[in-house]
Formats: structure tokens, C-alpha cells, sequence
């Protein structure tokens, strides 16, 4: 590819600005100030702060609630993470084949990606909620949302399915990408569907998938208030409060805004470090063509 | 001679000044034009209907104040609400009424965001007639015998039950429970009847709050909140919460009360679809109940909220206020006091009831109502009144003040699904109170920085 040479030193600065304005005003000075304030006491109403050292992160760690919702949301984020990723590439395949309607399927498929966090939870809440849920009514089971584990699980579900067709619009692109003539000599060969699936096509689509666990992961992490907030709001005890959620009360409802900063760091810290972990062992595994 | 000429002079020009600066602020009190043409925005947190119902309400205002233009605009819930004008304010460009509810009144006084509707109402002669206004109304936005913000939307909760189903199970369908042992009676008839379980309310720290009041015992410290120093502790785990929680988790554990979860929907489906005959909701459901059992031909009841036997306290009312921000001109107070006088009166009042089943704030907007025959029609709008007049106005039923009353929800409801869960009701609640304690130590600190 050829190098493009700027006639002045200061010209490629000057395109950069405006995205670099951008990026400051909306990321680099918020994660600043979040940074920042997380070493302060401040006042809900007017702003005014103090120096509060690691208050706030003692206050933190000495928090077991805030110890169980750590746990739940590794928990939560591993259910998302696979289950998404094995029910979306099943589907992609079971998408991919040349059958009568594939592309209305396909449509249908994505559409649960179009809805709102807060429309999911409202379709959830039509299926299992405790007065008049389909699902409960069905089942004879009337207690799915307010028994802690079986929320969890719906909560979960939920999250899972919401995210199913960001996953599958990525699989369905990496499967088509996948050269027929490979499968096809390795069909000559006498290689069976699955055998062709699991050295091939699996192969081919690693990149996809390593690029899906990635995103899955953040969204496991950051986005799923929104349906727990509708679903649960956290209950019952605490069992949906996963950390994003915890979060979103203590900055947006409780106003407990350095300890809120304190809880977005941390936050930060171990989605950059499984983010880190995912580059360093499973990147490494990725078959890039 | 030169010196007691110089002495005069001094004298009369120190003179001149003084009397200059009272004229000066005579005239700046006349230059306050009160025709003058005037914008002020109003934020409010009412979403749905309400929004054009407002919209009305200021319409007519405008229409009598012909030089006020009020940029009506709904912000989202009371929460966004808050937090919007909360940046807003910081930017510089606040509105200058808002709408908040009524667990953020101890932080709101205490935000250094505001100007007390009463100091407001003095500086431009705009009296307020608060005798007008109901004793649990006006009491709850009273704090250190000043009022802080204008009542706009008020409701109670109250008791709903089915009297169709009532009779069916051979109850008196025109004497609905009052107090615990009455209503796990009710229950266990109607259960027998067929209902599997029948009283239902939603997960809502509220209701464990006003049944606190209704016992005339404390929620916090310092006089309830209401004292000169800021509440220190909160007093929700003593016997008048255990009483509570000990009957609330009583019924589910008999299998009399169905858990739906937190929410405003789920309650309201079951008792609307006749899972459940006896519910709690907000006085403001009125409306939607009575349709509701109406389109299955079943007939609606209203009663007071429960009590245990004996005990004395009256209901704390519930809903948001108007307050007005502190960083207007002159002319701009004076339209927001204006604005806010127009919405408690009788006709606002009136639109506002109708329209929504929140109750009026004030005693002649009732009686206006009474007069129209507007109870004999709907006899069970009238519960929430009734109910409001026998609340003594004490300490306790005026309701607690807390800066971290959101919080203090939260952490009851989760204590009350730890209950479900088998935990012992007063453990649950001493926890509680502890975590709230914690938080409450941080606020008093945060606030006074």
C-alpha cells in the first residue's frame, strides 16, 4: 500500500483534531474526572468536593454486597458470553443453509438487536412476571422473578437473547466467508459434516468469534442494566445485582457520586484486564487469514 | 467655623446617601414590573396524559397572566428529573420550577439549589393560605415551620378489594378490613372461597413506611427527620416495623400473599384479573381499578391502609412537590410563585384530580368537589380524604425526612424478599437499619461540604 506523504508536518494534526476534540470532551475528560473524583467525597447537589484519599474504594471492598454482586456478574457474564456465542453460531448455521425462506428467517433472527434494553424486559416481564406471566401460567410455576436463582437465570436468558443477533449477523458474514473449495476438498477426502465443521469452518470463523467473545463480554458487563432494571431491579436479595447495575443506582439514584466514580474504575480495571487475558490466550489461538 | 462646615457638609452628603440607597431601593422594588413580559421553564417528572393535563393547567395560567410565558417540558422520571436540573444548574441555566417527589424534600432544602416557597411568597406579598390545605399535606413540606415547596400531586395508599369476590366468599362487602388480624381473616375466607392467594401488593419500601406512620412511631431520629440537626439514625427496626413485617411476611408465609416482585404492573394484574381480592396501591389507581372491575361486571371497594389493633398514628401523604430554583431575576420569582399559586388552586386542583385520581392539596377544592356531587358518583375517591382527615398531623404521620430515602427503599425491599427467604424479621431489619445508618453518617458528612 502506498505511504500518503503530507506536504506539512502540522496538516495530519489538524485532520486529527476534530476527532480528538471529540474523544476529549466525551471520553478522555469524563474518564478523567471519573478517575479523579473517585478519590473525593462530593456533594450531590452543588459539586463541592473533598480530598477523601481511598475512601471510597475502602468503603468498597468492605462492602459484601458489593463482593456478591462481583461474583454474580463473572457468573452472569460467562452465561451470557457462552451461551450467546454456541445459540448464535447454531443459529447462523442452521441460517446459512439454502433453504425456502432463509431470508425472512434471517430477518427475524436480527430483530431482537433492534429492540431497547427496556422493551427486552418488558417482553421478558409478559413471559415470566409473577401476576400473569404466559411462561407461569404454563408452567404452574408463578415464582420465576422472585426466586433469586430462577431470576437470575431469566434475567440472564434475556440478556442473552437480546444480544443473539449482533452475534449472528457477525457469524452468518463469517460463514459465508468461508471458501466452499476447502470444505470441498475435505468432503473429497472423506471428512464428515462435523469433522468439516470443527476443522474447517471453525477455523475460519475464529477471528469472528474471538472479536464476538470480546464484544460479548462488554456488554455482559455494561449494557444489561437497562432489562435488569425493568425485570428485577436488582432483587430479589441483590441476586440480579450485577456491578453495571449496582452502578447505574449509586451515580444516577443515590447521587453517591465518588463512591460511584470508585465503582466505575474497578469496573474499568477488570474488563481491561479480561480484555487483556482474552488478547494474550485465546487471541493467540485465532487463525487470521 | 470652616470645621462645622465641613462637619455639616459631611453629615449632609453621608446623609444624602443613606436616604439615596432607600430610594434606590424603593424604586427597584417599583422597577419589579409585574407586567413586564417575563419566560420562565418548568420541568415536571408527570408522564402519559398528565403531560397534556399539565400543559392545560399552564395554558390557563398563561391566559390569565398574559405577560408569562412558561416553557412547559417533561424531563423524564423524578429521578432524571432531579439530576437533569442538577446539571442544569451547574450550567447556568436551571428552570425555574421543577417537580420533584417528596423522599428528596430533606435533600432538596439542604442542596443550596433553592428558594422556600414561604421566604418567596413573603418578598413579593403573595400570600399562601395554608390552613387551606390539607394538615398531612402541607405538614409533610413543612420543616423547621417553613414551607419549602408547593403540594401539586398527592396520593395515599389505600386499600382495594373485590367485592364481588368479597361476597362470593361470604364477607361483609360493604366493611372492608381494617386492621391486621381483620385482613388475614378476609384473606383466609376468600383463600377457602377458591382464591389461591389473595391479597397481593408490589415490593415498595412505601407502604412499609406508612404503616410505620399509622402506628404513630418515628422512621429516623431528630424528631423524624424533622428536627434541627440532620437525622443520625434511622428507627424503622423497632417494634412498630417488626409489627409490620412480622404480619406482611406472616401472610405469605401462610400462602395468603402472592411476592410480585417490585414494580407498578404486576399488582395491578393480578388484582385486576381477579387472582388476588384484596391489594395496596397508590389512591391515584382509582380510576384504573374501578375500570378495570368494571369491564368484568365485579364491583371496586376502598378502604383505609391496615393497622394492628389499637394503635393511634395517621397516614403520611406521598407524590412530588414544585420547588422553585434560586438563581432567577426578580421578575422570574415572582412568575414562578404565580405559576405555583395557579396549580394549587381550587380549578387547577380540580382538572388535576379528575384527570389523574391524585387527590386536591386543599379543603375548598374538596369542598367544591363534594358540592359538584362528584363523590356520590365516585364514592371511592373519597376514601383517600377520609383517610387523610383522621390523620393527626404528629411528627410521625407527617412523614420522615431522609437525605437517602431512595437508598433506604431499596435496602428495606431487599430486606423484606430476605424475609420471604426465611430470615428472621427483626435480624432483617436491624441489618437494615445498619446499612442505612452507614449511609446516612456519609450524606450528613457529603452535604455540609
Amino acid at each position: 500500500m502506498k505511504q500518503s506523504v503530507f506536504p506539512s508536518k502540522f496538516l495530519p494534526y489538524l485532520l486529527l483534531l476534530p476527532t480528538f476534540l471529540v474523544l476529549t470532551t466525551f471520553l478522555f475528560y469524563p474518564a478523567f474526572e471519573t478517575f479523579r473524583l473517585s478519590f473525593y467525597k462530593v456533594n450531590p447537589y452543588t459539586g463541592a468536593n473533598k480530598f477523601a484519599g481511598l475512601y471510597n474504594f475502602k468503603k468498597l471492598f468492605q462492602n459484601a454486597d458489593y463482593g456478591h454482586s462481583f461474583v454474580i456478574s463473572i457468573i452472569f457474564c460467562l452465561l451470557v458470553v457462552v451461551l450467546g456465542l454456541i445459540l448464535s453460531l447454531a443459529l447462523a448455521l442452521l441460517l446459512n443453509q439454502n433453504i425456502k425462506g432463509a431470508k425472512v428467517y434471517r430477518t427475524l433472527m436480527i430483530w431482537p438487536y433492534a429492540l431497547s434494553p427496556a422493551i427486552a424486559g418488558a417482553l421478558f416481564n409478559f413471559l415470566f412476571n409473577p401476576a400473569n406471566g404466559i411462561v407461569c401460567f404454563f408452567t404452574g410455576h408463578y415464582d420465576w422473578m422472585t426466586q433469586g436463582f430462577s431470576a437470575f437465570i431469566v434475567v440472564a436468558l434475556a440478556a442473552t437473547w437480546k444480544n443473539m443477533g449482533y452475534n449472528i449477523v457477525f457469524y452468518l458474514t463469517a460463514l459465508r466467508n468461508v471458501p466452499a473449495d476447502s470444505l470441498e476438498a475435505a468432503a473429497i477426502d472423506g471428512a464428515g459434516p462435523f469433522k468439516r465443521f470443527s476443522k474447517i469452518t471453525f477455523a475460519f470463523i475464529s477471528p469472528t468469534t474471538f472479536f464476538l467473545l470480546v464484544m460479548n463480554t462488554t456488554y455482559s458487563y455494561f449494557a444489561s442494566f437497562g432489562l435488569i432494571d425493568v425485570l428485577t431491579e436488582g432483587g430479589p436479595v441483590d441476586s440480579t445485582n450485577i456491578l453495571i447495575y449496582q452502578l447505574y443506582k449509586d451515580f444516577f439514584v443515590n447521587s453517591r457520586i465518588g463512591y460511584a466514580a470508585a465503582e466505575s474504575l474497578v469496573l474499568f480495571c477488570i474488563v481491561v484486564l479480561l480484555t487483556v487475558v482474552q488478547f494474550k490466550t485465546t487471541g493467540k489461538k485465532v487463525h487470521y487469514q | 467655623m470652616k470645621k462645622i462646615l465641613v462637619l455639616l457638609l459631611s453629615i449632609m452628603i453621608s446623609m444624602t446617601c443613606l436616604f439615596a440607597n432607600g430610594q434606590s431601593e424603593i424604586t427597584m422594588k417599583k422597577a419589579l414590573d409585574d407586567k413586564a413580559p417575563v419566560t420562565i421553564q418548568f420541568w415536571h417528572a408527570m408522564s402519559g396524559s398528565r403531560i397534556e393535563l399539565i400543559q392545560g393547567i399552564v395554558d390557563n395560567f398563561m391566559a390569565e397572566n398574559p405577560n408569562i410565558t412558561v416553557e412547559v417540558q417533561y424531563a423524564g422520571s423524578y429521578n432524571d428529573t432531579l439530576n437533569k436540573v442538577k446539571s442544569a444548574y451547574k450550567a447556568g441555566n436551571a428552570p425555574a420550577v421543577f417537580h420533584s417527589y417528596e423522599i428528596g424534600t430533606l435533600g432538596m432544602i439542604n442542596s443550596g439549589l433553592i428558594s422556600p416557597i414561604d421566604e418567596l411568597a413573603i418578598k413579593y406579598g403573595e400570600e399562601i393560605d395554608w390552613d387551606n390545605f390539607f394538615v398531612p399535606v402541607q405538614s409533610y413540606y413543612k420543616y423547621q415551620g417553613q414551607h419549602y415547596s408547593m403540594p401539586f400531586n398527592s396520593s395515599t395508599p389505600l386499600l382495594f378489594y373485590n367485592k364481588t369476590l368479597f361476597e362470593k366468599a361470604g364477607l361483609d362487602a360493604n366493611n372492608p378490613p381494617e386492621t391486621y388480624a381483620e385482613v388475614v381473616a378476609a384473606a383466609k375466607a376468600l383463600k377457602a372461597s377458591g382464591i389461591d392467594t389473595p391479597v397481593t401488593w408490589n415490593l415498595h419500601g412505601w407502604y412499609f413506611e406508612e404503616m410505620i406512620a399509622l402506628q404513630d412511631a418515628p422512621f429516623a431520629n431528630n424528631d423524624n427527620g424533622r428536627g434541627k440537626e440532620l437525622p443520625t439514625e434511622v428507627l424503622f427496626n423497632g417494634p412498630a416495623g417488626k409489627k409490620v413485617l412480622d404480619w406482611w411476611v406472616g401472610m405469605y408465609n401462610d400462602g395468603l400473599f402472592n411476592d410480585v416482585g417490585p414494580g407498578w404492573d404486576n399488582h395491578r394484574a393480578a388484582f385486576s384479573s381477579g387472582t388476588a381480592a384484596i391489594a395496596l396501591s397508590s389512591s391515584s389507581d382509582v380510576n384504573l381499578f374501578t375500570k378495570a372491575l368494571n369491564d368484568k361486571g365485579w364491583e371496586l371497594g376502598t378502604g383505609f391502609i391496615p393497622h394492628p389493633e389499637g394503635s393511634t398514628g395517621g397516614v403520611a401523604i406521598g407524590g412530588g412537590t414544585l420547588w422553585i430554583t434560586n438563581n432567577l431575576t426578580q421578575e422570574q420569582e415572582l412568575a414562578a410563585v404565580k405559576l405555583e399559586k395557579f396549580i394549587a388552586n381550587d380549578d387547577s386542583q380540580k382538572a388535576w384530580h379528575k384527570g389523574t385520581g391524585y387527590f386536591p392539596v386543599t379543603k375548598s377544592a374538596m369542598d367544591s368537589l363534594e358540592n359538584e356531587g362528584w363523590f356520590v358518583e365516585n364514592p371511592n375517591y373519597k376514601t383517600a380524604f377520609d383517610q387523610l382527615l383522621v390523620s393527626p398531623g404528629t411528627l410521625n404521620s407527617s412523614g420522615s425526612l431522609l437525605g437517602v430515602f431512595p437508598e433506604t427503599r431499596a435496602i428495606i425491599q431487599s430486606a423484606i424478599q430476605e424475609c420471604y427467604q426465611g430470615k428472621d424479621t427483626q435480624v432483617a431489619l436491624d441489618e437494615a437499619a445498619k446499612k442505612v445508618n452507614d449511609l446516612i453518617t456519609e450524606w450528613n458528612e457529603v452535604i455540609q461540604l
